[in-house]
């Protein structure tokens, strides 16, 4: 990969940990016209840095050797870097508050320019919650690229969805080296492969608990709108929301029930005017876009149609209750219930209690 | 002139006395010291000895209120018979659960006093000397005043336990001739008290099961193990309180009887165990794998969040396992017994149910020790169950040490001093919250951990282990109208007696095989005895798809499903059998 003079400019000033992106900024505008706004600038850099970082950063932005340094690291981790000059900087990304100065990229680079919707939600979700994001995100990524995090829960459900069809970006909140949380490691990997994955930061910046809402919009940025799954009433996902409506995105959202705790941001949303989403049909009419569900027919016999329906009815059911329903003895019903799981119709949500999807 | 004789008699006592006194105090010569103790003892220090016998044999007679006590023993210093001299006793050491034959030899010579003990001896095999010197003196005995010589044969094996006190004394008795009887056959086993009483000892089941195996029937043990020793057919055993009264007995001036042989069955039937499937309200769908579990010998996992009765549950396992038989109970038994922690009934009857702390260490489980090698928690737990509550808590060391004894159900303890096997056939009942906050899954209460940390918590328990665990259960909550609710509960005994059905067909399907119940079929059993339809194949596989199954996972479905099928008296394994089977696996997805 080759870069102008430009990118490497940015890419150099984005090495510096020391500098704020404020300072980035400021610096990057300097060495638009060389050194020229550099005198000028001094004393609000030096105000900010102190002396001896800005003579330390100035020195290092001119060393040849620093700059092939990092060039070098960047290219031995496979890391493509799309800049603020870049041509394929997304349009998106330019129209929004504090645009990012340079995307670090591994995987496939033409996602950017495809159109994007975001899933984003609560690492806290229901495992029906989950299974209903993943397939919304897989039904969608037929016209959309899927934009989300790598948080578990919500994030994870979605990039499941999508995986298949390779139209997955995942925007992390950290470098490159680094995989949090440790178990999604393999999920990293998996969209490294057939995906995108999208950071902000150097391969070598750990995790730290404030990079995540600023990463947020990005997420916000990228896409066309973005769809809320689940949200507690301080969730990250209701951060992206915000940004997604100041940037004047579309923002929707799954609804919730009275004093479901995961389900409250969402709630609040939509009252807030986000477009209610029950299903993949409620997306494609917002964007005028033409759906054809899938109905997949699956034998099922009396008992489990009458289990189905039961759960279907209560929205939730422990197994004893479905039994006094259908008339049997509580360990009668399990065969029944594990055989719609299986079909996937419904799932268990933990003490079981089974919900239907 | 009588008068003179006598006070010529006190002078001349008198005057001995002196010179010895003056001569023992210029005489630093040890040996010349004994000497002229023994000489002098002869006619001035022996009368003493006797005044004072007799008023401790008046003495014990009072305390003891004895009135068989007619022929006094011989008084004095024991006279040394040249050729009788020596003398042999049995007894029996422990090797784990194995008793061994071991021989106490007594040596009386004259000489220089000592007393000496060989044949590897432990610490409390040592002290022996001074509890049978002080029960010796405090029966109206004489301890020898020679040089004793004490062997325990073979000399090879290490003699550990108090047990090696009632043996020893009488072979000093007998070796100093103060006790004429013939003992050949007979094996003593007993702790002295220093007033002479027998107290009880730890392992007389073992060690009778073993002495009997190798043709000793008559035994002596304390008073208190008559129970622990009252259900072997075929012993003669007498449970004396004393070591005099042993010594009567022997002699053959006290008449006892042989402990009264009981019979374990109507043992059994007085006890019951406290708890009961009737006072658990609710939970049917644990109550069902606990069935299963029992039924086909398999292991459970119980997941819920607190306070939803997983411990009573547990409790409960006992409760529907069919009765011990005799030889089983005795197998327990003598685990117990070696380990000291026999009741007073002398028998396990009840099927055991232990429960260690998660603090416990590996040693503590498994078993071990220093120089005695004690079973640990999962051999005590043997034909019962091992209760691990809490389970993620446990040290990994701890938990990883149970995998190969779930597997081979027995356990070698090895240590420097020797390799021991134990016996550990249980049934693994585990608990567990679903989270670290506990309320994941809870129908109410909010769940506050994130994925992350509920996979890091569940990780504690490795997959090998969980392998092990072919049933994995969530319990859920109760609810009010449940635990106040009128409606009656299913009693224990009906379970049970489901539960012996389905053993009894396990029974006869594993008659030419060397297992018992389903839990241990090996991959070749699997394949001969669950054959799976082709529906049952296609449902298998589907699950796998959808409910992202580990590979493991599907031997456990499978053996699941064949006790199922049994519970069923359903000779194949049919697909509502598979699909039960599925559901209780629900820690093996490690997807959230």
């Amino acid at each position: 990969m080759t870069y102008s003079r430009q990118e490497i400019d940015a890419i150099v000033i984005d090495s510096f940990e020391e500098l704020t992106y404020k300072n980035k900024c400021i610096l990057l505008n300097c060495f638009k016209t060389p050194f020229a706004n550099l005198d000028k600038n001094t004393p609000t850099l030096i105000k900010s840095l102190s002396e001896g970082v800005y003579n330390k950063v100035k020195g290092k932005f001119s060393d040849d050797a620093y700059r092939k340094k990092v060039l070098s690291s960047l290219e031995a981790k496979n890391v493509t870097c799309i800049t603020f000059y870049s041509e394929n900087y997304p349009e998106d990304l330019k129209q929004i508050l504090n645009s990012p100065i340079v995307l670090y990229c591994k995987g496939n680079l033409t996602l950017l320019k495809s159109r994007c919707f975001a899933i984003v939600g609560s690492r806290r979700t229901q495992p029906n919650i989950l299974r209903e994001c993943s397939k919304i995100s897989g039904e969608l990524s037929d016209k959309f690229t899927i934009v989300t995090g790598m948080a578990d829960g919500a994030d994870s459900a979605a990039i499941e969805g999508a995986i298949h069809s390779g139209k997955i970006i995942s925007v992390l909140a950290y470098g490159f080296d680094y995989a949090y949380p440790a178990v999604s490691e393999k999920l990293i990997q998996k969209v490294e492969k057939s995906g995108l994955l999208i950071s902000e930061y150097p391969p070598e910046i750990p995790p730290r608990s404030y990079q995540f809402p600023v990463r947020n919009r990005i997420i916000a940025g990228l896409a066309d709108a973005v769809l809320v799954v689940s949200a507690g009433k301080k969730s990250g996902a209701l951060i992206t929301a915000n940004y997604a409506e100041e940037f004047g995105k579309q923002v929707m959202a799954f609804p919730y029930s009275m004093g479901v705790t995961y389900g409250e941001g969402c709630n609040f949303l939509i009252k807030k005017g986000a477009n209610l989403v029950e299903n993949p049909l409620d997306i494609f009419e917002a964007f005028g876009l033409d759906y054809k569900p899938t109905e997949e027919k699956m034998e099922l016999n009396s008992d489990e149609q009458i289990a189905l329906a039961a759960i279907r009815e209560a929205g939730e059911a422990f197994a004893p209750e479905i039994a006094e329903k259908l008339n049997k003895l509580p360990h009668q019903i399990i065969p029944v219930l594990s055989s719609l799981e299986i079909k996937g119709l419904i799932i268990r949500l933990g003490g079981n209690r089974y919900a239907a999807l | 002139m009588r008068s003179l004789k006598g006070v010529y008699f006190a002078l001349s006592a008198r005057l001995a006395l002196e010179i010895r006194s003056v001569l023992l105090r210029t005489i630093r010569t040890k040996i010349i010291k004994i000497y002229l103790l023994r000489v002098y003892g002869s006619f001035c220090h022996k009368s003493k000895q006797d005044e004072e016998l007799g008023r401790r044999r008046i003495e014990y007679t009072a305390r003891t209120n004895d009135k068989v006590l007619q022929k006094p023993c011989k008084l004095g210093s024991p006279k040394l018979k040249e050729n009788n001299m020596l003398s042999k006793i049995s007894s029996f050491a422990l090797n784990g659960l194995e008793g061994v034959a071991v021989q106490i030899e007594t040596d009386i010579n004259k000489g220089m006093v000592s007393y000496d003990l060989v044949g590897l001896p432990d610490a409390a095999v040592k002290e022996s000397k001074e509890r049978v010197r002080s029960a010796i003196k405090n029966s109206v005995l004489n301890f020898p005043v020679n040089k004793i010589t004490i062997n325990l044969a073979p000399a090879d094996i290490k003699k550990e336990g108090s047990h090696y006190d009632l043996p020893i004394a009488v072979s000093i008795l007998k070796a100093s001739d103060q006790l004429e009887a013939d003992t050949d056959d007979t094996v003593f086993l007993g702790e002295l008290a220093l007033d002479g009483g027998l107290r009880p000892v730890t392992g007389i089941m073992p060690i009778l099961i073993s002495a009997k195996a190798k043709g000793c029937t008559r035994f002596i043990v304390p008073k208190d193990n008559a129970n622990e020793a009252s259900y072997l057919e075929g012993t003669e055993v007498y449970a004396l309180s004393s070591l005099r009264d042993t010594v009567e007995f022997l002699k053959g001036e006290r008449a006892f009887k042989p402990v009264e042989h009981r019979d374990f069955v109507a043992t059994q039937k007085e006890n019951n165990y406290n708890y009961d499937m009737s006072l658990v309200r609710g939970q049917k769908t644990a109550k069902r794998a606990l069935e299963i579990a029992v039924a086909g010998g398999h292991n459970i996992l119980l997941a819920g969040p607190p306070g939803t009765g997983k411990t009573l549950l547990a409790r409960c396992i006992p409760t529907i396992m069919p009765d011990m038989t005799f030889d089983e109970a005795l197998e327990v038994t003598k685990i117990h017994s070696v380990a000291g922690e026999l009741n007073e009934e002398g028998i396990v009857s009840l099927r055991p149910f232990r429960t260690p702390h998660h603090t416990a260490t590996t040693v503590s489980l498994c078993g071990g020790g220093n120089n005695k090698i004690h079973p640990g928690e999962i051999s005590k737990a043997h034909k019962g169950v091992l209760f691990l509550d809490e389970l993620p808590e446990y040290t990994r060391n701890a938990l990883e040490s149970l995998r190969q004894p779930l597997e081979d159900k027995i356990i070698t303890v090895t240590r420097a001093g020797g390799a021991v096997t134990f016996p550990a056939d249980f049934i693994l009942c585990a608990s567990m919250n679903p989270c670290p906050c506990g309320n994941y899954g809870s129908a109410h209460l909010t769940c506050t951990c994130t994925p992350a940390q509920i996979h890091k918590y569940r990780s504690k328990i490795s997959g090998p282990l969980l392998d092990r665990i072919d049933l994995q259960v969530e319990v859920d909550g109760v609810k009010y109208e449940d635990l106040s609710g009128e409606g009656s509960e299913e009693p224990s005994a009906n379970v049970k007696a489901r539960v012996e059905k389905a053993r009894a067909i396990q029974r006869e399907r594993f008659s030419e095989e060397n297992i018992a119940v389903n839990s241990n079929m090996g991959e070749r059993q699997i394949k001969k005895y669950c054959k799976l339809s082709k529906e049952c194949e296609q449902i298998l596989r589907t699950a796998f798809e959808t409910l992202h199954l580990s590979a493991r996972a599907r031997t456990r479905i499978i053996k699941v499903a064949r006790t199922i099928a049994d519970l069923d008296f359903s000779e194949e394994i049919k697909p509502e059998h598979i699909l039960e089977a599925t559901s209780y696996r629900s820690y093996d997805t490690s997807k959230l």
